[in-house]
């Protein structure tokens, strides 16, 4: 048998070594995250691209662009939608706002539907139906000498 | 234990099966050279978890590999560390599984029953050594490189088969990409996964033979 004083030793002991082991599983933790976490995270900066030339804007509806675009070294490719609305001409990213596939405009039902999950917009962008929580995203548009510039997050 | 471990072991019964092993009697005349195996299993998981984080920006590819490094070194948070931890460590490992040989050796505590025991320790340092050979080549310097081209010439010196091992070891004539990323697959794959089974076989014959009693 252990007298109380060995007791006392050994109980604490195996306190101190308990603390120490889960100490340095959190540091070894807090290190482990802030490696893998990338240390390089470029701001997403505004630009804007030309698109189309003015003329070719729809007189009614909605027009379907590909924007082909280079920044930063870096190609990329954009979908939007050019839409004369009685007038009010705007774009439309064509991103879905629920898990981002893209949508198709409809003429026949008039309006926008995702393939995806059945989420389906307006002609202004607003939800009808489907999981999706936000509208279509509106795309920054200037028109400048008769070019239609875009507004894209790169 | 805590609440959270005893629910876990309550129902995993960890506790039950492995009580020999966390409650067993050593002999009296151990001191802290009976440390040294305890230590080099420590350093052996420091090189596992700092290798499985180096690995998340490691490229094992010719034209990648020595970037990447570079990348670890001055881009990512605490890459640094994380190397410089992964490469002490490795030393480290080298130099207590040696003299943890040597304390073996020098308590004779090979002879029967541990016998097996042995062999499987003795596997287990040429297991590192094999490890820290490969993995000096994966920073893809000169250095490295070299070190390899050396290193692997040796094998070429074995009589007869000497030439068509080289040839398995380099994966071609010359040290090149495929040679990288070889050892890469035998550093980071097959040798801690077969060092995985000789520690567990390792453990489990001192859990049942014991620890030698010294001469």
């Amino acid at each position: 048998m252990a007298t109380p004083d060995q007791q006392n030793r050994r109980t604490f002991l195996k306190t101190f070594i308990k603390i120490g082991l889960i100490f340095l599983a959190f540091i070894s933790g807090i290190i482990s995250l802030v490696f893998l976490y990338p240390s390089e995270i470029r701001k997403r900066e505004l630009k804007f691209f030309y698109a189309i030339k003015e003329e070719d804007l729809p007189r009614r509806g909605v027009k379907r662009i590909e924007l082909a675009y280079e920044s930063n070294q870096k190609a990329g490719s954009f979908r939007a939608f050019l839409i004369n609305n009685g007038g009010k001409i705007f774009a439309l990213s064509s991103v879905c706002s629920h898990l981002g596939c893209l949508v198709e405009w409809s003429r026949n039902n008039n309006m926008f539907a995702c393939p995806c999950h059945g989420g389906k917009y307006d002609i202004e962008g607003r939800i009808i139906a489907g999981p999706p929580a936000f509208p279509l995203e509106r795309i920054p548009m200037k028109i400048r000498n008769g070019k239609v510039y875009l507004g894209l997050k790169v | 234990m805590g609440k959270a471990f005893d629910w876990i072991y309550s129902r995993f019964g960890i506790k039950e099966s492995h009580k020999g092993l966390l409650k067993r009697t050593i002999p009296g005349n151990v001191n802290y050279s009976y440390c040294l195996g305890g230590m080099a299993f420590i350093f052996y998981c420091t090189l596992l978890i700092s290798g499985m984080l180096l690995s998340s920006y490691y490229i094992p590819s010719e034209k990648e590999a020595f970037q990447s490094v570079v990348r670890i070194m001055r881009v990512a948070n605490l890459g640094l560390l994380i190397r410089a931890i992964h490469k002490w460590t490795a030393n480290l490992l080298m130099l207590s599984i040696l003299l943890h040989t040597l304390r073996v050796f020098a308590n004779k505590a090979y002879r029967p029953p541990r016998e097996l025991n042995w062999i499987a320790g003795a596997f287990t340092l040429v297991l590192s050594f094999a490890s820290g050979f490969t993995g000096y080549l994966l920073p893809w310097d000169q250095k490295a490189y070299w070190a390899t081209v050396v290193g692997t010439n040796m094998i070429a010196t074995i009589p007869l088969i000497g030439n068509s091992l080289l040839l398995l070891v380099r994966g071609g004539p010359e040290v090149t990409g495929f040679t990288l990323v070889r050892f890469y697959s035998l550093h980071v794959i097959w040798f801690p996964l077969l060092m995985n089974l000789l520690l567990w076989a390792h453990f489990h014959m001192i859990r049942k033979q014991g620890i030698s009693g010294g001469l």
